[in-house]
């Protein structure tokens, strides 16, 4: 019917058979990966990723993305934006001949090496600065030490002479023996007493000391102080606190003792020398050679980021044509060669329709290579099921989506996301409906899709990049929303009179009298529901008679629209025993119970019975009736004349489909395989028969035999493989034998499923109603607590203030939880709607995913910035 | 203004523009596309208008309240 793939099917697809010359298999490939409509089937699928032709290739290209990930790395660590790649014209991006990818790959192993060499010359300076910064703090701090300790020499000797006397007594006594220090000013090698000075990290200071006092039984006498500033670690950028700590003791087993164990805690030892003025020179040097070293570390660290912003210029593109020509060798790893190895042989998937296109790109890349000898694109047979491929543009995609979350529908069946573009949105919409609400989403969509182009290039969080991919939902979700807000007559729980009312209220003589309204004579409200009924004592009891009947209506037209897909597809299929067997029953069935409740409901709205002097009956205790008392129906309770007669046919019939449900089908598969089975035919799968005379042991070596006689006639030559497709059956997909027990299983669980659904679904449609009428309430409650009291207010600037802060509230409140969690709600339930309740009734989905060899694809999946 | 008679009006009017719809949808790859959209609108949103106002043809109750003033007409 339709000469283009639309939405209604999955486009027809055929096995095409490419012979390309190897000479140019790679730029072949590269231009249908650019073209995107084709998917490789892998011909090697039996050796290893290591066995392949291309692996070597495969391998060198990974080693420069690997490299180009290094520069984008360091990049990032030096803050060096990188130059977007939507900026690089199309030409840039494109595949470019094997010689400029050596090129490229010669150029940033080489780039690879200098940035290196640089990172790592400027690592050793920063590394060699850090050093020499902790010197000149252990040089400053160590000066107070000494200072304090020559005048304690005389208590060190003491603590010496006596174990007992605890260290830290030295320290509290300092004060009082500050002025005695002329004595003490004698060297410290005069007493034997050494000294270890050094950094070390702050978190281990506890530790080292508690090691130190135990492993030297207290004698020795430390001194730290911390360094205010952190110190940055050069390898890894993170900041360390540390200490600088002198430890005096006696003895150079002891000293020796310390140096070990401060090295093996990480402590970081400098000299220094005792001397006041030699100390001041050693300031003065490390001063000097900072200076000089800061110096070095600006000009390499400038070098660097010249570099660095020199490479990505270019980055992004180099990163594309990389990942483009990673992507064709894997492709050409799919690929078969004849045995001369002249010719590359690719088996692929593609749309019937892209064909002429397939081929006149591969022309052109034959006639810019100038090789004579052409491409050939065979079309070929085949008993393999294609995939199933739904061209979809950036309206239809998302819907789409829905349905392919759900399963990949079955080759050619009638697509659900072709509907469900209205479906979808508009069920929503029953559950959602305030035009208010629904202009605020609207209003939403419309922003993303008109700053379509910079939202999708920008990075986004999780949750808005979902907003985000379906704001052609929103859009239609917005839009219905506004039109069944109409018909709730509903603008954020207030109403609007657009029509004159169909009722006419009594005269008010007092305040507080409650008054009716009665009908007007031939006048009915023209769109949606009276606004007379906003505010009344039974407006909900009206509203709930009236929602809930819509919801029981919409669900029954759903349904059975959906059950009439079941009859396109059985007719596509030129399947008549799904028509007779499946379809028509079950439509009966449902018609018969259901459809008569439709009936019923909309009979009994368009009778005026009061007119007619009567009490209009109660539809669910007819309902039920129907079931409990077949053929009675009392005269009270009668809808019309004859309707006992007729539930008791509808009844009838509703009970007949289900043995016609039941064994049809089933019954007539098995008729069709005995009448074929008697006439001498088999399947062509049917490979356990060919094999029905050997024992059974045989029987079960048989797939293996299978697989080595293939084996061998595959190597042959290339085009076996056509028979290949025909002859055996394919690894993949098997043949079913006909097992008369299984269909019939199959078949029951059918039956009861839909029996059963038929009951459940139309049930399930209530949603529709609790939604809408949950919606509603809410944002009654939430327009009476905020803004709605704020007018009420007595004094008239308390009034002012508390309408414009209520406002925001209001606001605020309607967007977080009537539009985003409300909406999330009702949206989930439209989904299930639609997995549940409609799909079910003709959805096959055991369909393959169509998976093109596209560029495009590839960098929309993993984008390189 | 409305009366019974809307119902079928309504139909007239939903199957007019159903028709339009499907013939003048733009021609092109996206046709079943547009061409079923719209119809299904259509009808999607003529069933819900339909259903209310049968549900408000012979009504069974009639709205009271008790907040009005007196003099509302």
């Amino acid at each position: 019917m339709a000469q283009h793939d639309s939405l209604f099917r999955s486009s027809p697809m055929s096995l095409a058979q490419l012979y390309i010359s190897n000479e140019i298999g790679r730029e072949v490939v590269s231009a249908l990966g650019e073209l995107g409509c084709v998917q490789f089937r892998d011909l090697n699928h039996e050796t290893t990723a290591f066995q392949r032709t291309f692996t070597k290739e495969i391998r060198r290209l990974d080693n420069v993305e690997r490299q180009l990930n290094y520069f984008k790395a360091q990049m990032e660590k030096s803050s060096i934006p990188m130059r977007s790649s939507y900026e690089f014209e199309e030409s840039m991006l494109a595949a470019p001949n094997a010689g400029e990818i050596d090129e490229l790959a010669e150029r940033s192993e080489g780039l690879e090496q200098r940035i290196s060499g640089l990172n790592e010359s400027y690592e050793t300076l920063k590394k060699r600065e850090v050093e020499l910064t902790e010197w000149r703090w252990v040089l400053k701090e160590a000066g107070g030490f000494f200072d304090r300790a020559h005048g304690h020499t005389e208590d060190i000797r003491q603590s010496i002479d006596d174990d007992d006397a605890p260290l830290l007594r030295d320290v509290e006594q300092e004060s009082a023996r500050a002025n005695g220090d002329a004595q003490g000013q004698q060297s410290f090698a005069v007493m034997n007493i050494g000294f270890v000075a050094g950094v070390i990290p702050r978190e281990r200071l506890a530790a080292f000391e508690r090691i130190l006092w135990r492993t030297l039984r207290g004698n020795l006498y430390m001194n730290q102080s911390e360094i205010p500033d952190p110190i940055i670690d050069p390898t890894n950028n993170e900041e360390i606190h540390k200490n600088v700590f002198v430890i005096f003791a006696h003895g150079k087993e002891i000293i020796a003792k310390i140096r070990k164990i401060s090295e093996s805690l990480g402590a970081d030892l400098y000299s220094v020398d005792e001397n006041g003025d030699l100390r001041r020179d050693q300031i003065h040097e490390v001063n000097t050679r900072l200076s000089d070293l800061a110096s070095v570390l600006r000009n390499t660290k400038n070098t660097l980021d010249a570099e660095l912003t020199q490479i990505a210029r270019s980055l992004a593109a180099w990163m594309i044509i990389i990942r483009k020509e990673k992507a064709v060798y894997s492709a050409l790893n799919k690929c078969s060669y004849d045995q001369a190895r002249k010719t590359l042989i690719a088996e692929t998937w593609c749309p019937t329709q892209s064909i002429p296109l397939i081929k006149s790109t591969l022309q052109d890349v034959n006639d810019r290579a100038g090789l004579s000898v052409p491409t050939i694109v065979n079309q070929i047979k085949t008993n393999k099921t294609p995939p199933t491929y739904n061209k979809t543009n950036k309206f239809t995609e998302g819907f789409q989506t829905i349905i392919n979350a759900y399963g990949t529908a079955k080759y050619q069946e009638v697509n659900p996301g072709l509907y469900t573009i209205v479906t979808f949105p508009f069920l929503f919409a029953v559950m959602f409906g305030d035009l208010g609400h629904g202009f605020l989403i609207t209003l939403a969509a419309c922003a993303m899709i008109y700053w379509e182009k910079p939202l999708q290039r920008s990075k986004q969080d999780e949750l808005f990049a979902m907003a985000f991919y379906g704001r052609y939902i929103m859009l239609m979700m917005g839009i219905y929303s506004m039109f069944t807000g109409l018909i709730y007559n509903d603008v954020f729980s207030q109403s609007l009179s657009l029509f004159e009312s169909q009722w006419e209220w009594e005269k008010v003589e007092q305040p507080g009298q409650t008054v009716t309204a009665h009908l007007k004579k031939d006048h009915r409200y023209p769109f949606g529901l009276d606004w007379a009924w906003h505010g009344t004592g039974n407006e909900l009891l009206f509203s709930n008679s009236f929602k809930m009947k819509l919801a029981i209506l919409l669900g029954w037209a759903h349904m059975t629209y959906s059950l009439m897909l079941s009859l396109v597809n059985a007719r596509f299929f030129k399947s008549k025993i799904d028509i007779w067997g499946n379809f028509v029953p079950g439509m009966i069935f449902f018609q018969s119970i259901f459809g008569y409740l439709i009936f019923c409901i909309i009979y009994k709205w368009s009778v005026d019975w009061y007119a007619i002097g009567r009490n209009p009956p109660g539809l669910l205790n007819m309902l039920i009736n129907m079931f409990l008392k077949p053929g009675q129906v009392d005269p009270e309770e009668q809808l019309f004349p004859g309707q006992a007669g007729i539930q008791v046919t509808l009844l009838l019939l509703a009970v007949i489909q289900v043995p016609i449900l039941l064994l049809l089908k089933p019954l007539y598969l098995r008729y069709e395989h005995n009448k074929t089975v008697a006439q001498g035919y088999r399947g062509i799968g049917d490979t356990s028969r060919v094999t029905h005379a050997l024992d059974d042991e045989e029987d079960e070596e048989n797939p293996d035999r299978r697989t080595n006689g293939r084996d061998s006639f595959g190597d042959d030559e290339g085009g076996a493989m056509i028979t290949q497709n025909i002859g055996g059956s394919a690894d993949d997909e098997e043949h079913e034998e006909f097992e008369y027990s299984e269909i019939q299983i199959h078949q029951t669980i059918h039956t009861i499923e839909f029996c059963l659904n038929c009951v459940s679904h139309t049930a399930s449609y209530l949603r529709l109603w609790a939604l809408s009428l949950a919606h509603q309430q809410l944002s009654i409650v939430l327009w009476n607590m905020t803004i709605g009291g704020a007018f009420g207010t007595e004094s008239f600037a308390l009034r002012v203030v508390m309408i414009i802060v209520t406002f925001f509230m209001w606001f605020f409140l309607s967007i977080a939880i009537l539009c985003v969690m409300e909406g999330t709600s009702a949206m989930l339930h439209s989904l299930r709607l639609h997995w549940v309740e409609a799909m079910s009734k003709h959805f096959v989905g055991d369909g393959l995913p169509f998976e093109p060899f596209s560029f495009k694809l590839l960098l929309e999946e993993d984008p390189v910035d | 203004m409305a009366n019974g008679w809307s119902i079928i009006i309504g139909l007239v009017f939903v199957v007019l523009a159903s028709l339009v719809a499907w013939f003048f949808s733009p021609k092109g790859e996206n046709n079943t596309v547009w061409r079923s959209t719209l119809i299904l609108s259509f009808a999607s949103c003529y069933i819900m208008w339909a259903i209310t106002f049968l549900a408000q043809w012979h009504p069974l109750i009639e709205p009271y309240r008790n907040t009005l003033r007196p003099g509302y007409e």
